[in-house]
């Protein structure tokens, strides 16, 4: 009894607030037991009865506490099942999402705190009620106090999570908001101030939980910046995974134990920093890749490149730290960006360029091949030559077309871009240029040539008319130099004479008598001289005039001759006598072509000796030749002739046209 | 019969002969062809095409023939397959082609300056079927075969004779006592002789078996008979378009296949298209005429 008495009376004066309510009740049930003791005093209450009296307060009171806490058990029983339950639906939903329940655990783990909470307070609660003896006392505190507990038990609940998330220790955290609430044994202060302070915590935490958030989160797009640039393997990256997965999450979103807690924070950090290190140490790397790419480009696009030096100093400059890696980075790729625009702004001519010069590596072989003289002679793979020649032709035909297409596209995008255009260093204009001059010389070469040739056939055919055999150069066919020609003016060696005719040819006025060297014309095999014993004709005009006159080449003039079988004739008829014979035309019959028939040696067996001339000089020789000196010929192709004279060799109708064709096909590329 | 073949060739015609068999004709071209002809239907019968341009052609019998050219090669072309062998090359285009029956060897003449004979039954083979190779003065320009005797003309005007039995030598060697460059040779059909052609006028030649008259086509577009014993001209033919490159009689001297082709004796200038005419030939035309009998004029 006086325990009970005595403690309400150590209670009554620890709480000293006045304006507490509790106080308030408490000097009520006070102040009424007081009464209740004057009373007895007046009157005359004995001691027993007093006890009795008290005893049986001290029962009602008791019942009625009991009565409470009964209630109070199944309020707290009615809640437990309620988390039980909602546990229950959380872990169902959770499996059903395929999800760990970390709620759950995050829930168990507050669920038992705020059991122990309620334990605590339920059981400091009752130490209290039993230190009291108001029972009114305890039932307000029943009432009033669970609104503070809800707010209370949220804001808990809160800096639970915050704290949980944030690596921050609970106890510490609430501790500091009011120690009294950190004690498990102590009475809690739930006062409004308390509330308050609780409430401002939870935001504080909050704070600090979406700064670190968004801490976390710029420290995840770093690592996926560095990543990219140097390439990190997938398997290096997944370790950070459940990081860069939340770049964009929101702050209600992040809920796991720890996930920004300082230490993790740091570890991210350290991670980056570390990726920073080895993109340093692979700048150098990065900065020869580029560099090497930059290079790629420049050289399929033909432009000079960036020099060597300038990017070697930039390496030194950033391995000693002096320069920021990423700035040379950035600038090679802007410089690589805009090479590769320039490139393609370049493409159309480089195609066009590379067209050209391999046209002009088969307008080279072509020329080769032309000099080779044997390029006829059929080989294995000859026909592919042939082949090859063909096309290479009508390539080159092509040639002045495409340099002119060339050029003229090349000046309008040297205006458009207002610079010009280099192919490996070089103006392309000037190397077209270039080329122009060298094929104009090689032109005018070529026509030389072939003006030059032309005028030896055009004389050799003089020649050939006057004196029926021609100078010719050493080989039968084209493609060597113009025909090495007696000098102009000068007949050939040749004597021409014909079956019967009282003529021989005349030599020119002006020829030295010595210049005899060909008296063995009458010998046999003499070209184009007569068998001894016939008489000779002269055909046609002076010589000197023929080859002087413009190279009109008179068409193959028939001679006419008449038949006469002496040997004497021939000496006495030689001499320089000119005739001019008419030319005949081609039109018509007349008795001439008849006696040209008979021109036709009809030579059998039994005639030859008297037909023809024995090959040992005759005795009539004193012919004064017509002679010119020949240029020394080493293809001489009458060896049996004679021998110490070089002897120029004549073409027929066949070799002359395969000759012109020959040229023609030749002629094509030149042209 | 006065015909102009269909299908000519599109460029020179370098020589025509006709078939001993029948009237097919074989026309070698400088547009690298050879073709062969049915005068009798006025059909081609099949082309076949060369390296260069063919400079000779001539009959083994009606399935097949010889060919030769500027790519160097001496061809067989079997007519009906289609099918060609090469039998060998000289170093130089191969002016000439002539099969021997009695033989039974191709013989060919060559810028190269030789003359080579080939076996063509080798020609499917492997092996190389040259039988010989006789180096001649200078290049060779015509060919003629009668019977055991070649004779070989060349530039320079030299003239061989050889006796096929025995190649190693030339029977004669000779100068033709023309004055200008031999253009063609042919032996007389009794081969007791040859005629030789040269620039100055003539430039193809054929004997007329039958009378050992023989036709001559030149530059200036006429054909002409001669009787050559009697030295007299029998006729002359109504003038070709252009030159005459080549005549052919027919086995039976019923056709004369005359080619009208400009022959390049004026260098390269335009001229009228190359045209082969295949007429009929009248005894009246070839027929030697004694002496007594005035020249038949055109």
């Amino acid at each position: 009894g006086s325990f009970i008495f005595l403690n309400r009376q150590k209670h009554f004066e620890m709480a000293s607030v006045k304006k507490d309510p509790i106080l308030q009740v408490e000097t009520t049930c006070g102040s009424l037991l007081y009464e209740l003791q004057i009373i007895w005093d007046e009157v005359g209450e004995t001691e027993t009865d007093r006890d009795k009296m008290l005893l049986e307060l001290e029962r009602e009171c008791l019942e009625v506490y009991r009565r409470k806490v009964d209630q109070a058990n199944r309020c707290r029983a009615q809640l437990r099942q309620a988390i039980a339950d909602a546990e229950a639906e959380l872990a169902a939903i959770c499996s059903a999402m395929g999800e760990r329940p970390v709620h759950i655990r995050q829930l168990q783990a507050l669920q038992k705190e705020k059991v122990k909470f309620d334990l605590n307070l339920a059981s400091s609660f009752l130490v209290w009620l039993l230190q009291t003896s108001s029972f009114i006392y305890s039932l307000w505190c029943c009432f009033t106090q669970s609104d503070r507990v809800e707010t209370i038990r949220k804001h808990l609940c809160s800096l639970y999570s915050h704290c949980s998330v944030l690596g921050m220790d609970f106890n510490e955290v609430v501790g500091q908001v009011n120690p009294t609430l950190s004690d498990p044994e102590g009475p809690r202060s739930l006062s409004d101030h308390t509330i308050e302070k609780l409430g401002a915590a939870v935001q504080k935490l909050r704070e600090v939980k979406i700064q670190r958030m968004q801490k976390l989160q710029d420290l995840a797009t770093t690592m996926l910046e560095l990543w990219n640039l140097m390439d990190t393997p997938i398997e290096e990256q997944q370790e950070y995974q459940h990081i860069t997965c939340n770049i964009a999450a929101s702050e209600h979103e992040i809920t796991e134990a720890n996930s920004l807690s300082e230490d993790f924070i740091k570890y991210v950090e350290a991670e980056v920093v570390r990726l920073d290190e080895v993109k340093a140490s692979k700048m150098k790397e990065l900065v020869l890749k580029k560099r090497s790419e930059l290079e790629d480009i420049c050289r399929k696009t033909h432009l000079l490149p960036v020099s060597d030096t300038a990017i070697d100093q930039t390496i030194l400059a950033i391995e000693s730290g002096i320069v920021d890696a990423t700035l040379v980075l950035e600038h090679l790729e802007q410089h690589i960006s805009k090479i590769k625009e320039e490139a393609l702004s370049r493409k159309e001519i480089l195609e066009k360029v590379e067209k050209w010069l391999s046209a002009c590596d088969e307008e080279s072989w072509l020329e080769e091949y032309n000099r080779d003289d044997n390029r006829y002679n059929a080989g294995r793979g000859a026909h592919l030559t042939l082949k090859r020649a063909e096309k290479a032709r009508n390539l080159v035909n092509k040639l002045p077309g495409m340099v002119e297409a060339l050029a003229s596209k090349t000046i309008v995008w040297e205006q458009e871009k207002g610079i010009e255009f280099l192919y490996d260093g070089i103006r392309l204009l000037s190397m077209l240029e270039e080329y122009n001059i060298l094929r104009q010389e090689r032109e005018e070469e070529h026509r030389r040539q072939r003006d030059h040739k032309k005028l030896q056939g055009q004389l050799i055919a003089e020649q050939e008319a006057l004196y029926g055999s021609k100078p010719s150069p050493s080989k039968p066919l084209g493609g060597k130099k113009a025909p090495r020609m007696s000098t102009g003016g000068a007949a050939t060696t040749n004597r021409r004479l014909s079956l019967g005719a009282g003529m021989h040819q005349t030599p020119k006025p002006n020829k030295k008598p010595d210049q005899r060297h060909n008296d063995g014309a009458l010998s046999t095999g003499r070209r184009g001289l007569d068998i001894a014993g016939l008489h000779t004709r002269k055909q046609s005009m002076n010589p000197c005039e023929q080859l002087q006159s413009p190279l009109v080449r008179k068409p193959f003039s028939p001679i006419s001759t008449t038949v006469v079988a002496s040997k004497a004739n021939i000496a006495t008829t030689i001499q320089q006598q000119l005739l001019a014979t008419p030319v005949k035309n081609n039109n018509g019959v007349t008795n001439l072509e008849e006696e040209k028939m008979m021109m036709m040696m009809m030579q059998t067996p039994k005639n030859v000796s008297a037909m023809i001339p024995i090959p040992s000089t005759p005795a009539t020789v004193s012919v004064p030749m017509q002679t010119a000196p020949t240029p020394l010929n080493n293809n001489n192709n009458n060896a049996r002739l004679i021998p110490e004279k070089p002897e120029v060799v004549e073409y027929s109708f066949e070799e002359r046209r395969l000759a012109f064709m020959l040229q023609q096909s030749n002629s094509l590329i030149y042209a | 019969m006065n015909l102009e073949l269909s299908n000519p060739p599109s460029d020179g015609i370098s020589n025509l002969r006709f078939s001993n068999a029948s009237d097919h004709l074989l026309v070698s071209s400088w547009d690298k062809l050879v073709r062969l002809y049915d005068v009798s239907t006025n059909s081609l019968k099949g082309e076949f095409l060369h390296g260069g341009p063919v400079l000779d052609c001539c009959f083994h019998d009606d399935s097949s023939g010889f060919s030769v050219g500027a790519d160097n090669k001496v061809r067989r072309i079997v007519f009906n397959v289609g099918k060609e062998d090469i039998l060998g090359m000289h170093e130089s285009p191969v002016r000439c082609v002539e099969y021997s029956y009695a033989t039974g060897q191709v013989i060919t003449g060559s810028w190269d300056k030789t003359v080579k004979c080939w076996d063509p039954r080798g020609a499917s083979g492997p092996d190389r079927t040259q039988v010989g190779t006789y180096l001649q003065p200078e290049r060779v320009y015509s060919l003629s075969l009668v019977g055991n005797r070649l004779v070989v003309a060349t530039a320079g005007r030299h003239v061989n004779i050889y006796d096929l039995r025995n190649m190693s030598q030339p029977e004669q060697r000779r100068e033709s006592s023309l004055k200008y460059q031999t253009r063609c040779v042919r032996s007389y059909p009794n081969g007791t002789g040859y005629a030789l052609s040269s620039v100055e006028g003539r430039v193809a030649m054929e004997f007329f078996d039958l009378y050992g008259t023989f036709a001559t086509g030149g530059c200036d577009g006429f054909v002409n008979i001669w009787d050559g014993n009697n030295k007299k001209r029998l006729y002359q033919y109504s003038k070709y378009p252009t030159s005459i490159s080549a005549l052919s009689f027919s086995r039976d001297g019923q056709l004369l296949a005359v080619a009208s082709s400009y022959t390049y004796e004026e260098g390269e200038k335009s001229h009228e298209p190359d045209a082969i005419f295949v007429r009929s030939v009248n005894e009246i035309e070839v027929k030697p005429k004694p002496k007594a009998y005035p020249n038949h004029a055109a």
